[in-house]
């Protein structure tokens, strides 16, 4: 037998560098071939007619060639497809700006339902983790009937806003109104209610995430110029970049609607002091939010630290006469007011 | 009404439904809650003064410090597992002179005067009894020792509190604190640790921790890492410190086994579980002092019969198989012969051989017939003297003896470290397979569960029998 042992071990690793090669995630062969196998005409036209839709809610208006270089697709796809769309008359041009017509606009706000509604279903019902929402979504919007789409919005009890925030818009194509400024815009003082957080582009969107900002939080502008924005929100401190917090929408609140001002985390609660809660943070979603409700995790409840952790994490609570341990992420997601 | 109106009705519903938006729901939930709390806070009174909290206090401060809260906690756990290995053994050797030495020969001297053909015999007596009694025999004490113990620490209240300890470092492979509670019921057996990850209410991790269970050594593995840690690691130091070696090795694998099992949850975890749903929470209960005999009793019969009864049901067939593939020829061959030799290739490979992956096959109901198996495989195909027979398993009472037999059928310290190795990553037997399918009622996942600790299993085997080579 011609029995090496290192030509063993070299075989062994140069088959699992190969297996490594093809079905690495994302960039794997094996991926990279389902991708392009996948690619057809149906998902760039449902991405050029995002784009469109976007842009034009903003009021910008765009050419064939701002579609090229926005779209991450092959020129001659992208053409191909927009001959395609004028054909069935969901675009029109005018001059050199490309515009969607009713029926464009139509098909657009479905693919929309679609994703936001699907975003809504990986909030509520998996475990998927926040940052990967959106990049599913994007590939399942394309895939989603309008049945699909019909049932799924009758599963999650017909949802108004996606989980960041953005109105999904119903089967008829109705969207609820957000009036809103962007968190760059506010004056130093100001006091509003986080209403939006824009999942586009998506580096900002992670970061905002990282910075555990959650959706549906009072915030108070403590710092306001070209470099950073200083902001107070659930008795903790954020500072961002400009750029950053213009994809944050605030709804600014009148002086005689703050009521809600002294309103911090679980996390923050000391051993022997003892505090009210006011509710759950729209951040605690699905599953986790039912059980926290089950255990007594409710508006009015007294709750103090009965044990800490040799670890220090995760503490006890002292909550209608039991003992729960909750993790750190959890119990950033209560708010409680200290007595 | 018209069908109409009705519609109309319908449609406003809808309408009006979505415009009272997402919050509807959850205040409504609320208001219930704060309603509820306030009638209990009106109707019922409490007794402030309340002293039987203080003592509960007391120990909660002590199990959970951090001076005292881990080494409580590991004392405990050697506690119980020294108590149901070495508490084990005289119980164990009882069972097995009654059952093997003496209804064994008494069942086939029984056969043969009531005119059974030596093979009705042979398949009966030698098979199917000689497999379901050496399982009752290595099987039933250790876990009628262990169950009641942990059973006991459970309805004392402790068991929650190890998991609020140990939650951190679960947390960081993304399995859940109580993973430590069903890893350590593993230590005793498998089957029983999967069905006690009912305790975790979040899927995601209830999944981990029954996909990794079986890296937990359990104890019908025990028995074999000690006899070769005995035999083959005792040898290679002085003799001085050949228990200290052994012992150090049988320990070293359960560690490498914890290990594991943390590298496959946060793999897990991160790969194929991500998208299941996951939560926590942890209730610490009020310390009790046990039901004693109550609890005995339950964990008697709920945990320990059930499982052995589950083993004796897959024991019976194997014992048929071995009986069979070593009576039964292809050409001059037995089967057993012929799969020995087929398979002593990709044995070598792995740094084992033929009769160990065959023992490993046909011994997949129960590993506490792996050894007998082995013993009885290697005589057979060296044709060495020894043993009883075709088809018959048996175990020496001298340790020298097991190892002389083992020594003739090729075994080298690298065979002996890499069975320790293949003892502890490799599929689980059939009654944990069984109860997992049971658990999670998915192919998908029992099959994850089986092929996972056995591919890992094999590449480590491979590994070190490769590195054993151009190094030694």
């Amino acid at each position: 037998m011609n029995y090496n042992p290192y030509i063993a071990l070299l075989l062994f690793f140069g088959i699992s560098l190969i297996l490594f090669l093809v079905f690495r995630p994302k960039k794997g062969l094996f991926f990279l071939f389902k991708k392009t196998y996948k690619l057809n005409h149906k998902i760039a036209i449902e991405d050029i007619l995002k784009l469109l839709y976007h842009n034009q809610t903003n009021n910008n208006s765009l050419t064939a060639n701002d579609i090229t270089n926005n779209l991450n697709y092959s020129n001659s796809l992208i053409i191909d497809s927009i001959e395609k769309m004028m054909d069935s008359d969901l675009i029109s041009l005018e001059g050199d700006t490309v515009k969607l017509t009713n029926s464009g606009n139509e098909y657009s706000l479905r693919i929309i339902r679609a994703h936001r509604l699907w975003e809504k279903y990986l909030s509520e019902k998996t475990g998927f983790h926040h940052k990967e929402w959106h990049e599913i979504a994007e590939k399942k919007e394309h895939e989603l009937t309008v049945e699909d789409t019909n049932k799924l919005s009758v599963l999650l009890g017909n949802p108004k806003f996606d989980p960041h925030g953005d109105p999904i818009p119903t089967s008829t194509g109705k969207m609820a109104l957000k009036k809103g400024t962007p968190l760059s815009n506010l004056k130093v003082g100001s006091v509003g209610r986080i209403i939006l957080i824009e999942d586009n582009p998506e580096i900002i969107y992670k970061q905002i995430l990282a910075e555990n900002i959650h959706i549906n939080s009072i915030v108070r502008v403590i710092e306001n110029n070209t470099t950073r924005i200083v902001f107070h929100s659930e008795g903790e401190k954020f500072v961002l970049a400009p750029i950053v917090a213009g994809n944050i929408t605030i709804s600014v609140l009148e002086k005689k609607e703050i009521d809600e001002e002294n309103i911090t985390r679980l996390v923050s609660l000391k051993e022997n002091e003892t505090a009210t809660i006011i509710g759950l943070s729209k951040e605690s979603r699905g599953e986790n939010r039912r059980r926290l409700l089950d255990l007594g995790f409710v508006k009015g409840a007294t709750i103090q630290i009965d044990l800490l952790n040799p670890l220090g994490d995760p503490k006890a609570f002292l909550i209608k006469g039991t003992s729960i341990a909750l993790r750190k992420k959890q119990a950033s997601k209560i708010l409680i007011k200290k007595d | 009404m018209s069908n109409k109106n009705i519609k109309n009705i319908l449609a406003l519903a809808k309408e009006l439904r979505w415009q009272i938006g997402d919050d509807y729901h959850d205040n409504l939930t609320e208001s219930i809650y704060a309603d509820a709390s306030k009638i209990v806070e009106d109707a019922v009174t409490k007794d402030k003064g309340k002293s039987k909290f203080r003592l509960d206090t007391k120990i909660d401060k002590i199990v959970t410090s951090k001076i005292w809260g881990f080494p409580i906690m590991l004392f405990i756990l050697g506690v119980v597992l020294w108590l149901t290995i070495i508490g084990a053994n005289y119980p164990s050797s009882l069972l097995a002179e009654l059952l093997l030495d003496n209804i064994h020969p008494f069942l086939k001297n029984l056969g043969t005067s009531i005119g059974f053909p030596w093979w009705l015999n042979g398949f009966l007596f030698d098979g199917v009894y000689l497999a379901v009694a050496w399982v009752i025999a290595v099987m039933l004490p250790p876990m009628a020792i262990f169950f009641p113990l942990f059973t006991l620490l459970e309805d004392f209240g402790y068991l929650p509190r190890v998991a609020f300890n140990m939650d951190a470092l679960f947390k960081k492979s993304g399995a859940h604190g109580k993973q430590a509670l069903t890893m350590s019921m593993g230590f005793g057996c498998n089957a029983a640790g999967v069905v006690a990850t009912r305790i975790i209410d979040s899927p995601r991790e209830r999944l981990i921790a029954i996909i990794t269970n079986n890296f937990s050594l359990c104890n019908g593995r025990w028995p074999t890492q000690i006899l070769l840690a005995t035999i083959f690691i005792g040898a290679v130091v002085p003799k001085t410190y050949s228990s200290f070696a052994s012992l150090s090795a049988v320990i070293g694998i359960a560690v490498l086994g914890i290990f594991f099992m943390f590298f496959f949850s946060w793999a897990l975890s991160k790969t194929v579980l991500k998208g299941e749903v996951s939560t926590f929470n942890l209730e610490l209960p009020p310390y009790r002092p046990p039901v004693f005999w109550k609890t005995i009793y339950t964990s008697l019969i709920d945990r320990t019969l059930i499982v052995l009864w589950r083993a004796i049901l897959f024991a019976a067939p194997a014992g048929a198989v071995i009986w069979l593939i070593s009576h039964i020829y292809i050409g001059t061959e037995s089967i057993a012969s012929w799969t020995v030799h087929s398979l002593d290739g990709f044995g070598f490979l792995l740094g084992l051989n033929g009769v160990i992956l065959l023992a490993y096959i046909v011994a997949i109901p129960a590993n506490e017939i792996v050894i007998p198996t082995i013993l009885m495989l290697t005589v057979l195909v060296t044709g060495i003297s020894g043993g009883e027979g075709a088809g018959v398993m048996f175990e020496l009472d001298s340790v020298t003896g097991t190892a002389d037999i083992l020594r003739a059928g090729g075994w080298t310290l690298l065979t002996a470290v890499n069975v320790m190795l293949f003892s502890l990553l490799h599929n689980p037997c059939s009654t944990t397979i069984y109860t997992i399918y049971k658990e999670t009622n998915s192919m998908k996942w029992t099959l994850i569960a089986s092929i996972l600790p056995l591919v890992a299993g094999f590449i480590v085997c491979f590994l070190v029998a490769q590195i054993w080579r151009i190094l030694v």
